[in-house]
């Protein structure tokens, strides 16, 4: 479709407010044979329902829940199909009614969209969203493979079974139209592996220089190891309720605003040129010069028509005008540098051609006016996948009720993982934020959410 | 009569905690139902697009890979040989390919623009070192083709 008809571009609406009460996560690993995958969904919940300061206990909780939703990328990698069923019999949610959702990347922040769904439509009030990715059963080579079977296996996964390859392309390209140095990209990585430094459930934490980033081994030119995500092992799990439920399980609801979709081809070959969809930060001003540089086409290889979808909708079903000053706090699906830098234009933040700057002007750091991705995001603390968009929504609400401390801070969230809580570990705690948003990606943006959570 | 254990065991990769490995022997039987014709192309080389054959459908241009139907008018589609050369839009040389890969690592993978088309189709460049904006033209695995779309390359035109 490049072409809107009046009916596409409808803004969504919930019939009823959806708010999210709690969250809970495993901490992250490359091979976690201690445990299997329904432990870690369990472990995922009872931090959950245990440790946020819920008004219920368990056993009350487990009587509240009326529908469950699951999420998992690869039926593949974990080598289960219905592997929901299991989990949910685990979790002793049995007779209550589930869904599986799949939308590769994106898995999370669909699943958390359908729960969602479900409130807003007064179908459920107190619905668990219980996302994991279990893939250490493969070598890393062939998971490579299993990923890249997420690309079209007609006509693109045999070019390089190597997601990281394809996004390399795009990167090229990005780099061909705009330039941005490198050094700007590797900020990335250190900026996201640094905050993973100071979370317990990070898999690759590290305190990494520009330089270290630069000289890394390249996996597919430009990028090199250290700028992309790596597969991981782990659960995380969003409680969502109605309003009434939320404020009978606890004192700090947080309010989803919106969470909206929005898709583009599965092959990047199939992406035509339209116009660009506009934001309410943005007029046809914007990007008067724009057809005249270098840029001559959107979106292109460079841009996400499908993050922009989902923004577009989500901005507009919240009443977002400007994202950097709207927004307190944001995770972004870091799973490379460059898509990073693309996302920041799809979503508002800069104008096309000029994502870099969000990184450059200081504005994504932990000081800056719209600090991204203090979980460490997928570059430093995780990506097994299925669970990544519920655990994005998982930092960012203990963001919004102050508890980033909580989580991270105490020296027993270390000691639980087997870890030692670093002597200069560092809060970030963001100051009293109203607002937050998140952004869940599959393929090379074949789905995109847009979450936007904020204070009541 | 009793029945007996397994044959084939399970190799115990660690034991504590327990890991074992599970074995996996099959194929998958692949069937490219309409775009199977662009694969039986490669092997005559020639390179067949589709065009959508509705008189009102408002994209004239070749899709390449080819559809069957049209996805802006769900109309059936015509198959018509593109032009077999092109530019190189993007292009990255991928390192580390993941386990099915079956050309040699350091193989560039090359996106191509193709006057007329309305895609860009990737592939790779079988000699040479890739460009933006370098002219390509279209060669084909003829001798032992995969009829998988390895079987079609570049070179610099
Ligand atoms: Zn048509």
């Amino acid at each position: 479709m490049i072409r809107f008809g009046p009916g596409n571009l409808r803004i969504p609406k919930f019939a009823k407010p959806v708010y999210v009460v709690a969250g809970g996560l495993t901490d992250y690993r490359k091979k976690y044979p201690e445990k299997n995958t329904c432990q870690l969904c369990t472990e995922g919940l009872r931090m959950a329902v245990e440790e946020n300061d819920l008004k219920v206990d368990p056993e009350q909780f487990r009587r509240m829940v009326n529908w469950a939703v699951y999420s998992q990328f690869a039926d593949h990698f974990g080598d289960q199909l219905l592997a929901a069923a299991k989990i949910h019999d685990y979790l002793g949610f049995d007779p209550l009614g589930n869904v599986e959702i799949k939308t590769g990347g994106a898995t999370g922040g669909s699943a958390v969209l359908a729960a969602a769904q479900a409130i807003a439509s007064g179908y459920a009030n107190c619905v668990p969203v219980v996302g994991w990715e279990r893939m250490d059963e493969v070598t890393t080579k062939v998971g490579n493979s299993y990923i890249a079977a997420a690309a079209c296996k007609d006509f693109e996964s045999e070019l390089g079974w190597m997601y990281a390859a394809y996004y390399a392309l795009m990167a090229q390209r990005y780099q061909y139209e705009n330039s941005v140095p490198h050094e700007t990209l590797a900020k990335i990585a250190v900026k996201n592996r640094l905050h993973a430094y100071y979370s317990p459930f990070a898999q690759n934490p590290g305190k990494y220089t520009v330089e270290d980033v630069l000289k890394n081994e390249i996996v597919s030119d430009p990028l090199t190891f250290l700028e992309c995500c790596v597969m991981s092992v782990g659960a995380a799990v969003l409680i969502l309720a109605d309003e009434e439920t939320a404020h009978k399980l606890t004192d700090k609801p947080v309010r989803l605003a919106a969470i909206c979709g929005g898709s583009h081809t599965l092959r990047t070959a199939d992406r035509r040129n339209m116009p660009i969809l506009l934001l309410p930060n943005e007029t046809e001003a914007t990007y008067k010069e724009y057809f005249q540089g270098r840029r001559h086409e959107w979106p292109g290889f460079s841009s996400f028509l499908a993050a922009r979808m989902a923004a577009y909708l989500a901005y507009n079903m919240a009443g977002i005008k400007d994202p950097v000053e709207d927004f307190d706090v944001l995770e972004t699906h870091d799973a490379f540098t460059i898509s990073d830098v693309q996302t920041y234009e799809d979503i508002g933040l800069r104008p096309y051609g000029r994502g870099h700057e969000f990184i450059d002007s200081g504005d994504a750091y932990f000081d800056g006016r719209l600090p991204t991705n203090l979980s460490g995001g997928l570059i430093g603390t995780m990506h097994a996948v299925g669970a990544t968009g519920v655990f994005q929504l998982v930092e960012l609400l203990w963001q919004l009720q102050g508890k980033y401390d909580k989580f991270h801070g105490d020296p027993k969230m270390w000691t639980r993982y087997g870890k030692k809580k670093p002597a200069d570990w560092k809060s970030l705690q963001v100051k009293n934020p109203k607002r937050g948003c998140a952004i869940s990606h599959a393929g090379t943006g074949s789905h995109v959410t847009c979450a936007i959570m904020e204070k009541p | 009569m009793a029945i007996d254990w397994p044959t084939r065991a399970a190799e115990v990769l660690n034991d504590e905690p327990l890991v074992i490995k599970n074995d996996k022997f099959w194929y998958h039987i692949h069937s490219y139902g309409g775009w199977g014709k662009f694969f039986q192309g490669l092997r005559a080389k020639k390179l067949l697009a589709t065009r959508c054959t509705n008189p009102k459908c408002a994209e004239k241009r070749l899709w390449l890979p080819p559809r069957a139907e049209c996805p802006d008018c769900w109309h059936d589609m015509e198959w018509v040989e593109a032009p077999q050369v092109g530019t190189i839009y993007t292009h990255s040389t991928v390192t580390y390919p993941g386990e099915l890969f079956r050309l040699a690592p350091g193989t560039p993978l090359i996106s191509v623009e193709i006057e007329g088309v309305c895609t860009k189709l990737m592939s790779w460049l079988k000699d040479g070192k890739p460009a933006f904006g370098m002219k390509v033209k279209a060669v084909f695995n003829t001798a032992k083709p995969t009829n998988t779309i390895l079987d079609l390359a570049w070179v610099p035109a």
